[in-house]
């Protein structure tokens, strides 16, 4: 099966991908977090290798696994170098949350869900990977390791989109299409849940922060002053305290 | 009586069961979860509980959550305008986090487990400690200390605890009389200065222990000026060095900086050889040193207020066995008890035992003294897969399989060994282990370098019979009941540190562990079995786990690891399984 270019919206967001890649903070921030995310699916995948019935599948999920977790690790030694290299910019760098983006299962639940699902969910997982790192790796023309990094994965990529798809073909013969199809659906969902909760959490963070400070002036006064009672050293502990297993206070 | 107890939501969340006094089992969820210092509600850890006492929810007397949550909610909420208006941003992470799940912890457990709300109850975060540490030890009256980062309010506490065995009632009594309060906090200081030096908290506070060997504290001065001891013998950190209570992002401020230096990025190697390196190393030792002194001060203050010969400690801030082994050797108790757990897991089987004994007024039983409350290892399990697999699989009787093990690891092979029950903590403590052999640096690099992946400051532990530890090991009086669950660091006796170099740190201690033969026999008779081959009963023994990754649990997470790793035996039960070139060839495309 060959290496789709890329989904449409990441061809179309190549200007974005450059502009981020070609800054030596970003693309440190980039691989470092690439890191995580690799380790964290590998982890995902040895799960399922730990729990499927099937000989063979767990042979290869076992593989697939190893070769994420080194994934991880080389993307995590590339970031480290990097960093190395030029140390004066890693000052305050890492204060704020990473960039989006880049590949990874996305809270793949493992314990209960059928092979054919895991599988399904891999291969289109591991296909649009595939496609987005060809993206990356024309984009870090400047950087011969990292290009060479992202070389080596899409090959590893290939064989896991194949295997994952081969596999699903043989447990599922008469479903895998749309197997393939609702995971595709499902991964589309959990994009949508995954951009509503930000746009929530940022709606959420504004009103608390405009409560913060439209409503706690007072309240904050009076915990100073109770904070300017309180000397430091022992407290004692009020003996009925322990007898109170009801109360949450 | 059945009581489930829970910990969860802040880190390392578990759940234990306790049955008519008496704990049935306790496992931490990071063991079935897969996913390390899981801080989820442990709903598998519960289930698992239930399952293997043959329990359904509704045959619970009562549900113990181990801490207060409205008090620890009130505690972050009169932080955060306390430190108005600097607090601005983490506020709102701050609510959200607590609002999200954490406040509403009684309608959490009452929807998943579906009991009535009344059986819901609550214990005190320290109390939970103190009753983890005591009421599992065998002693019958203690003085109890219980330190970590922060429950609801209280940083540290001290009291005592007492056994009324000789009256009729059987009553248990706890008392924790005096606290220190957020956000003066002992565990805060040293987790401070593990952000500081790079690791991630409540993780890497072990890492700052074993760097803290290779420097020298000659920045004390400056530690004591963040923390300062009050005149009633307490200690009081100074808030201008701190931001924990003020921000999520980072816990050291700027003035803490100017005082040590840069921090280290997480991403930086430690090289000991340059001059950043050694002052990261003099920054660990620095703190380690001011910990171990206060620590020692409130003990010694403790024992004279007491009088009593032994001490109970629990608490994250326990598991410095450096530190205990000064508080054995200098505080004046005679006996220093830290529990297998006695972070914030333990607090699921410290919460399950205080409802027994404090709130149901229940008599004191004996409580097994041991480590293994968990899953059992299926030794069919990774039978089949092995075979499935194409490894060399043997099913050997038990002497057999001893001997054969030892001559492995005479040999110089690496041994995955499972067995029982798993422990519940931290520690492998013989049942989820690597086991080694101990003699040279070089099988100490090869276990980072091939298995561990971490860092060469590191130490590793040894294992050996608690009848021959003293000939290895200068364990002061009372030492060998800390090394049960492998909780203080004592020194290598000189003339055996080139023989035991893998595990002798370089400040030549090693936090061995005391094996009594009733605890885990197997491991005690493969120690006796190694003995006679090498002349020494001692042995390397390492969790086992790789980098990032809970210690194994199920057989099959065992295999796993070993199939991904440079273990070269692995053994579970009688089965033994070594590894086979040919099986553990790569996959290719072909078989796709």
């Amino acid at each position: 099966m060959p290496v789709l270019p890329g989904a449409p919206v990441d061809w179309m967001l190549r200007p974005v991908h450059r502009w981020i890649w070609g800054d030596h903070d970003r693309r440190v921030r980039k691989l470092l977090t690439f890191g995580e995310v690799e380790t964290d699916g590998g982890r995902d995948i040895l799960r399922a290798a730990e729990m499927t019935p099937d000989p063979l599948l767990r042979r290869l999920y076992l593989e697939h696994a190893i070769d994420e977790l080194r994934h991880g690790d080389m993307f995590r030694r590339r970031g480290a170098a990097l960093l190395q290299a030029r140390p004066a910019a890693a000052a305050g760098f890492f204060g704020g949350s990473p960039l989006p983006g880049g590949h990874g299962l996305e809270d793949l639940a493992i314990d209960g869900e059928p092979d054919r699902r895991l599988l399904a969910f891999l291969h289109v997982a591991e296909k649009a990977a595939a496609g987005r790192f060809k993206i990356y790796r024309e984009v870090v023309d400047d950087d011969p390791p990292t290009r060479a990094i992202f070389e080596e994965i899409l090959r590893d990529e290939v064989f896991h989109m194949n295997y994952t798809y081969t596999q699903l073909t043989r447990i599922s013969p008469r479903s895998y299409r749309w197997q393939v199809w609702r995971a595709r659906a499902t991964r589309l969902w959990k994009r949508y849940l995954g951009v509503a909760t930000a746009l929530a959490g940022v709606i959420g963070a504004t009103i608390l922060t405009i409560m913060y400070f439209v409503l706690l002036p007072p309240f904050a006064w009076l915990a100073k002053r109770g904070a300017d009672r309180e000397a430091p050293g022992w407290n004692p502990i009020a003996g009925n305290r322990r007898d109170s297993s009801k109360s949450q206070y | 009586m059945k009581i489930l107890g829970i910990s969860a939501h802040y880190h390392d969340s578990a759940a234990a069961l306790v049955i008519d006094g008496v704990p049935v089992c306790a496992v931490q969820e990071e063991r079935l979860s897969r996913r390390k210092n899981d801080a989820g509600f442990p709903l598998a850890a519960i289930e698992w509980c239930l399952d293997h006492a043959g329990l359904e929810p509704a045959d619970l007397d009562a549900v113990v959550f181990y801490e207060r949550s409205m008090l620890k909610f009130e505690r972050i909420l009169t932080s955060a305008l306390r430190a108005f208006p600097r607090s601005w941003k983490s506020f709102p992470h701050a609510i959200k986090n607590s609002l999200g799940e954490k406040v509403w912890v009684r309608g959490i457990i009452a929807s998943h487990l579906g009991v009535p709300r009344r059986k819901i109850l609550f214990t005190d975060h320290h109390a939970s400690h103190a009753a983890a540490a005591f009421l599992t030890a065998p002693t019958r009256r203690a003085a109890i200390l219980t330190a970590d980062g922060v429950g609801e309010w209280a940083t540290l506490t001290v009291g005592h605890g007492e056994r009324h065995t000789h009256r009729r009632d059987g009553l248990t009594d706890i008392t924790l009389q005096r606290e220190v309060r957020f956000p003066h906090s002992l565990g805060l200081l040293y987790s401070t200065f593990t952000a500081y030096l790079g690791f991630a908290v409540n993780e890497g506070e072990y890492k700052v222990m074993g760097l803290a060997a290779y420097g020298r504290p000659t920045m004390v001065a400056q530690v004591r000026r963040l923390i300062r001891r009050t005149p009633d013998g307490a200690f009081a950190l100074a808030p201008e060095y701190f931001e924990y209570q003020t921000t999520a992002g980072r816990s050291y401020s700027s003035r803490f900086v100017d005082l040590f230096g840069p921090p280290r990025h997480a991403y930086d190697p430690i090289d000991l050889e340059t001059d950043e390196g050694r002052r990261f190393a003099d920054c660990a030792a620095s703190v380690q040193q001011v910990l171990e002194d206060t620590l020692v001060d409130i003990t010694c203050a403790l024992h004279r207020d007491t009088g009593l010969s032994d001490l109970c400690f629990g608490g994250g801030v326990a598991l410095n066995g450096v530190a205990n082994a000064r508080i054995l050797a200098e505080s004046g108790f005679e006996r220093v008890f830290v529990p297998s757990a006695p972070g914030d897991a333990g607090c699921a089987l410290g919460a399950a035992l205080y409802a027994d004994r404090m709130y149901f007024k229940n008599p004191d039983r004996e409580i097994p003294d041991h480590p293994f409350w968990g899953p059992t290892v299926n030794a069919g399990e990774l039978a089949k897969a092995a075979r499935e697999d194409g490894q060399t699989v043997e099913d050997l009787d038990e002497t057999a399989l001893i001997d054969r093990i030892a001559a492995e690891l005479a040999g110089g092979r690496i041994v995955g060994w499972m067995d029982g029950a798993s422990e519940f903590g931290p520690r492998p403590l013989g049942h989820r282990c690597i086991l080694a052999a101990p003699h040279s640096r070089e099988m100490r690099d090869r276990l980072n370098r091939d298995i561990k992946d971490r860092e060469e400051f590191r130490p590793f532990a040894p294992v050996t019979p608690l009848e021959t530890v003293d000939r290895y090991f200068e364990l002061p009086p009372g030492g060998a009941r800390l090394a049960r669950f492998m909780s203080g660091v004592f020194p290598v006796r000189p003339e055996w540190r080139e023989k035991l170099a893998a595990i002798t740190h370089v400040d030549g201690t090693a936090r061995v562990q005391a094996l009594e033969r009733q605890m885990a026999p197997r491991l005690h008779a493969l120690l006796e079995s190694y003995g006679r081959r090498s002349g020494m009963p001692v042995l390397l023994n390492t969790s086992f786990n790789v980098a990032g990754e809970p210690i194994v649990n199920r057989a099959l997470e065992g295999y796993s690891t070993f199939r991904r790793c440079g273990i070269d035996a692995l053994v579970a039960g009688t089965t033994l399984v070594t590894k086979h070139a040919a099986a553990a060839r790569p996959l290719t495309e072909g078989v796709a």
